[in-house]
């Protein structure tokens, strides 16, 4: 029979072999499209395939956007494999669950506490919570997606880090004539390509790295903690795999309760004392047990009923709780305090519009690694509570960049709409104000241009114009004309800008 | 990795770190010696001291004309030689036909007469202030031109920024700029003559801005302060295009309104003439330029356009 020959030849350390593989590739994968997904990188539909693939943020963006997106059907891909192969996402291909592998302590499999089983049903109330939000329009709970936690820990963090410990070493050898010419040859390839030309700056970054920092150090708790206990994404996944065909059987005749399975097993599915029984739902398909069966008792195979329940699995209190939490959850965040859309500075990607990005943008940070130039940041609180980690452009750390309309095409969910160039050179974003107790030419009189020079537009939204009462010409702003891409902020000279933009309909007068 | 070899790798990082640092502190950091301005300028009586070739006609043409005018590309470049071509690049928005950018065949033709008299390498680079460099290069299509002619271009790498002290500037004393157009044996200055709200022109010596790091500071006192960056930049020569200029919304161009297409080319081993020229097709006199009038106060070079040796070449129809 072609099954046992298949056995025979894939023995359980190759199974452990192939799926290392498969983990690493879709690593590396997932790696390289984020370093692609520069401006000047690959195509756009190429680079955000892997948001696409991702059953929970598409859910909750067609959910809360209520706009079937084309690409998002690219998600049926993963429910496909889950309904077949149950949470095999999580054993092989999710990346974020391979870096959780790969800071695993040896011998710390499971959890150093007793654990409570219902610790695994916050994934599903997480699940529950960010579903029943997004059909109040409301998307923020997806910062806790594992997909864009990745990327944007990557974009924020972990790229411009080693960006800067790399230029720290470079700069330290370049003074060794001798490296010069090696570490130029190593420049040209590295950058642009991979890392910036200049250093791209991203504010909070230390929290962005904190936050995975700890999600990793769960691991020292139990093995794949985040997967057991936390995982929205696998939380979804889960449910599908109480239906999935191929699971996880034990042949009842050939074990003798010796647990060794559970002890290896990296999700604790498998339970001490249970005699291998393991839930479908838990089980991310490793194949760990293989290996740890000394009579061969693990099996692999179709079955067609529906998974057992588990005593963790949502029960109706708990849907019922979580629409109520969702409910409440997210009046809270509109509520007065928390819901500030009335930020002077909020200024948002070129198109995209502040009720319309709340409900569609997943958080993932696509925008902000493509930005050229760092202007696209994580909002904190600008954007209320409710926007935490949208993107928001500040002039001070980068400006759009006249000839890129790299972020519209980059969004995997069109929260930033994707413009040709010609329609987004003509997108207004904001309107530029100049601060005349401030300005070097308005306050000093002494001579400065920099705003009018800098000004991208065929006809200059920022004019000189000569007074009576200023030996020096003054620069003065089009409104009509002005678009706030915010390059004249950037390159103002003073230490805070003399010039800056402000939200359409926030003027200061 | 177990704890010792980790141990060992650190100390190896650590070493070669320190390494770097000892090699520095054994070689004092030589600041680059201070140029001074090209001397073939005067020392050419019998060659015209600025060239200006005019004529519908491609502009490669144009500049082949002026060199061999000049004396040939061979009085500047030398077999052997690391020449770097200086471009305005300053923005990535547009195509050459606004001339917001230098002409790209206008680049092409300098790097084949570089290559054609024997330098060993021909590099193109500038600094945009808007826009990425290597998008500003493609989409002015100065970077298909100037492979095709068999040039290099370089993004400019901030390490090999370099401190340059300006021992005759008045103002400017030292600034920052890219080391190796310091280094380099021959540097060409290719301008594009633009109208510039504050120093009305933006030609020669305002295109070395791009070179360096502190522009904001320029602006204080533009004129005494480009003509002092100016003191301190090795230019061999310097080739204006004037193909087409930009009378308004300069620098940064984008009307085609504004653009005015002349077929012109100037040529000068003295970037003050050169500027001096270009500043009377934009309607000015070399006066008007308060760069020009304090380079020619500082001894930089001559704006006399009246008793300067110059000859106009009629190309073509």
């Amino acid at each position: 029979m072609a099954a046992s020959k298949l056995s025979t030849v894939m023995t359980p350390k190759r199974w452990k072999m192939v799926r290392k593989g498969v983990q690493y590739v879709a690593l590396g994968a997932f790696f390289v499209l984020f370093i692609a997904s520069r401006r000047g990188g690959w195509a756009a539909e190429v680079v955000n395939a892997p948001m696409r693939l991702d059953p929970l943020g598409m859910l909750a963006n067609l959910l809360a956007s209520r706009t079937p997106l084309a690409g998002s059907a690219l998600a049926l891909v993963i429910v496909l494999l889950t309904l077949v192969f149950g949470r095999a996402w999580c054993g092989w291909l999710c990346p974020l669950g391979t870096v959780l592998d790969i800071f695993t302590p040896q011998r710390k499999l499971q959890p150093i506490f007793k654990e409570p089983a219902r610790l695994r049903s916050i994934k599903y109330a997480l699940l529950l919570i960010t579903v029943i939000a997004a059909l109040f329009t409301n998307l923020t709970l997806l910062i806790f997606d594992p997909l864009t936690i990745l990327f944007r820990t990557l974009t924020v963090a972990v790229w411009p880090a080693i960006d800067r410990i790399l230029s720290a070493v470079e700069t330290a050898l370049y003074n060794a004539p001798l490296l010069q010419d090696p570490i130029n040859a190593f420049d040209k390839v590295a950058r642009p390509a991979l890392l910036p030309d200049t250093p791209l700056y991203y504010r909070d970054a230390a929290l962005f790295a904190a936050f995975f920092i700890g999600l990793i150090a769960l691991n020292w708790l139990a093995a794949r903690f985040w997967c057991r206990y936390l995982c929205p994404l696998g939380g979804l996944l889960g449910l599908f795999s109480k239906v999935s065909l191929v699971r996880r059987e034990v042949v009842a005749s050939a074990c003798t309760g010796c647990d060794a399975c559970a002890r290896l097993c990296p999700t604790g599915t498998i339970q001490l004392g249970k005699n291998g029984a393991s839930d479908p739902s838990e089980c991310t398909m490793c194949l760990e047990c293989l290996r740890a069966c000394p009579r061969g008792g693990e099996t692999f195979k179709p079955v067609l009923k529906p998974a057992k329940l588990q005593p963790y699995d949502p029960s109706r209190r708990q849907v019922l709780a979580s629409i109520g939490a969702a409910a409440v959850g997210v009046g809270v965040l509109r509520s007065e305090t928390a819901a500030r859309r009335d930020d002077a500075h909020l200024i948002r990607p070129p198109g995209a519009r502040e009720n319309d990005l709340s409900a569609k943008c997943i958080r993932c940070g696509e925008c902000m690694r493509a930005c050229p130039t760092g202007a696209l940041q994580p909002a904190l609180f600008e954007a209320g509570l409710e926007g935490v980690w949208t993107p928001v452009l500040l002039p001070r750390i980068g400006y759009c960049d006249y000839s890129c309309n790299a972020c519209g095409q980059v969004c995997p969910v069109a929260a930033i709409p994707p413009q040709t160039l010609d329609d987004k050179r003509l997108t207004v974003i904001g309107k530029a104000y100049i601060n005349t107790n401030r300005c070097i030419a308005w306050a000093d009189h002494r001579d400065c241009i920099v705003c009018e020079e800098m000004c991208p537009l065929p006809e200059k939204a920022i004019t000189l114009v000569e007074s009576a009462d200023s030996p020096v010409k003054l620069p003065v702003v089009n409104r009509e004309r002005c678009i706030g891409c915010g390059i004249c902020e950037y390159k103002c000279p003073l230490n805070q800008a003399a010039i800056q933009v402000y939200a359409i309909g926030q003027s200061p007068s | 990795m177990n704890r010792r070899i980790f141990l060992r790798r650190m100390a190896i990082g650590l070493g070669s770190g320190a390494a770097g640092w000892l090699l520095n502190a054994c070689g004092s950091p030589a600041l680059p010696p201070s140029p001074t301005l090209a001397p073939t300028a005067t020392a050419r009586p019998e060659l015209p001291y600025l060239v200006v070739a005019r004529g519908a006609t491609e502009p490669e043409e144009l500049v082949k004309r002026a060199l061999a005018a000049l004396g040939g590309i061979e009085r500047f470049v030398k077999p052997g030689h690391d020449v770097i071509i200086k471009p305005n690049i300053s923005v990535g928005y547009y195509g050459y036909q606004y001339a917001a950018t230098t002409n790209p065949w206008v680049v092409a033709a300098l790097v084949r007469l570089c290559k054609g008299a024997g330098a060993r390498r021909v590099r193109v680079m500038d600094f945009p202030f808007g826009g990425l460099a290597e998008e500003a290069y493609t989409r002015t299509d100065i970077k298909g031109q100037t492979l095709a002619a068999g040039g290099e271009m370089e993004v400019m790498s901030s390490l090999k920024f370099t401190k340059l002290e300006l021992p005759k500037g008045r103002d400017l004393r030292s600034c920052t700029v890219y080391g190796d157009i310091l280094k380099a044996d021959v540097v060409i200055d290719v301008p594009i003559a633009k109208q510039h709200s504050l120093a009305q022109l933006s030609c020669g010596m305002k295109n070395l801005m791009g070179i360096m790091i502190e522009r904001q500071a320029m602006h204080f006192n533009i004129g005494q302060r480009t003509a002092d960056l100016a003191s301190g930049i090795p230019i061999a020569l310097t080739v204006v295009d004037a193909v087409r200029i930009l009378r308004d919304n300069g620098p940064t161009g984008g009307n085609l309104n504004d653009v005015q297409k002349i077929d012109t080319i100037i040529a000068s081993a003295d970037v003050v003439a050169a500027d001096s020229y270009a500043a009377t097709l934009l309607g000015l006199r070399p006066n008007d330029v308060a760069y020009i009038k304090a380079a020619v106060a500082m001894g930089l070079g001559r704006s006399d356009l009246a008793v300067m040796k110059i000859e106009e070449i009629k190309v073509g129809g």
